[in-house]
């Protein structure tokens, strides 16, 4: 039993580890990991519902999708080109980071690379059969081998864009313009992107971001 | 398992999933027979299928979504030689967008995965480029603007 109550000592830790995403942008207190988790957690079982899919394998991997990152934190796609001074990183951030084929499949291999090593570090002394079960749950949302981890990493970052519209409301940033580009070219699902549409009109009624 | 509309694959992805679903079946056989399976001595195979040799289950999981795959795709062929000039399914595009260069490849759901460049023609903006051509102009719109223009367009 210590090394069960050793690794919920460790996961406890993505409680106050704030998101990264929002640390480049300077937001004050910043959400944790755990509290995306939480939110990105019901959504996924409530949008779930209604495409009928397997709502316990949905919500598993959504409560371990990221628990990785206590030891790989956390990462985004501007890390690899940020630069040092405000300015030009207020800059940076209007846009979208746009890279080659072989520079995105590099940053690809590397992210799961070392998210699976610290996966497997995070993992390894638990017993055998809940150990095997949490890797394949996190291959299957990084993977997207069913519809339910195909469902998730959309989810994933559905909670992302709903959090960075709640900031934008509140502090007019994260700059939106880079959030819709990379929206409108993520996400498919018909159910997800009606709720995109019902969070448009919630969030820019009286208001439209302009960058 | 929830049932999935029609896949749209491409020839690359219809190959990697036939060649996952031989790899996988051929591993179920000797897992029932209690035998190492000869196909990883030989293979340069994905080292993620070993999970699948630790677990049984979650095996038989991929094995019955590759085979409702199998059962249910449409190839993406390369459209005849008068729409070559058009976004289709299956098209390399390279576009110009907010001043930046970007190159997308037009792809079913399924294997979708934009932070490789790989965009679903259900995506607003995969949808938006079906049946454009080189030089147009296209702007996804609500609630900001954006416009793709397409600069070229090629099919493998």
């Amino acid at each position: 039993m210590k090394e069960v109550v050793n690794f919920f000592h460790e996961i406890g830790k993505l409680k106050r580890k704030p998101r990264r995403g929002w640390v480049i942008n300077d937001i004050k207190n910043p959400e944790s990991i755990a509290e995306h988790t939480f939110r990105a957690a019901v959504m996924a079982w409530v949008l779930g519902k209604r495409k009928k899919l397997d709502i316990e394998k949905v919500l598993k991997i959504a409560l371990i999708h990221d628990i990785c990152e206590v030891y790989a934190g956390d990462t985004t796609p501007y890390d690899s080109i940020l630069p040092r001074t405000k300015k030009k990183r207020a800059e940076l951030l209007k846009t979208w980071p746009r890279f080659s084929n072989s520079e995105r499949k590099r940053l690809a291999q590397e992210k799961h690379k070392r998210e699976k090593k610290a996966l497997e570090k995070l993992l390894s002394k638990l017993p055998h059969d809940i150990k095997k079960e949490i890797k394949n749950l996190w291959l299957d949302y990084e993977r997207g081998l069913t519809a339910e981890g195909r469902f998730f990493r959309q989810m994933d970052r559905l909670e992302d864009f709903l959090q960075s519209m709640e900031y934008w409301q509140k502090y007019k940033k994260p700059p939106q313009g880079p959030w819709w580009l990379w929206a409108r070219e993520h996400f498919y699902d018909p159910l997800l992107l009606e709720i995109i549409g019902e969070m448009d009109r919630k969030f820019h009624k009286d208001k439209k971001p302009r960058v | 398992m929830a049932s999935e509309k029609k896949y749209y694959l491409t020839k690359e992805g219809l190959k990697e999933l036939k060649k996952e679903h031989e790899v996988l079946k051929s591993l179920r056989v000797s897992k029932t027979k209690g035998e190492a399976p000869k196909i990883w001595e030989s293979e340069d195979l994905n080292p993620e299928y070993l999970s699948f040799q630790e677990d049984l289950d979650f095996l038989e999981t991929r094995l019955a979504e590759l085979e409702n795959i199998l059962e249910n795709f449409s190839l993406i062929k390369k459209p005849v030689k008068n729409n070559l000039n058009k976004v289709n399914l299956g098209a390399v595009i390279a576009v110009e967008v907010g001043g930046q260069k970007e190159e997308f490849t037009l792809v079913g759901t399924l294997e979708a995965n934009p932070v490789l460049g790989k965009i679903s023609d259900e995506s607003p903006v995969g949808h938006a480029l079906l049946g454009h051509k080189i030089g147009d102009e296209v702007t996804v719109s609500s609630p900001i603007k954006t416009t793709y223009k397409i600069k070229k367009i090629k099919y493998n």
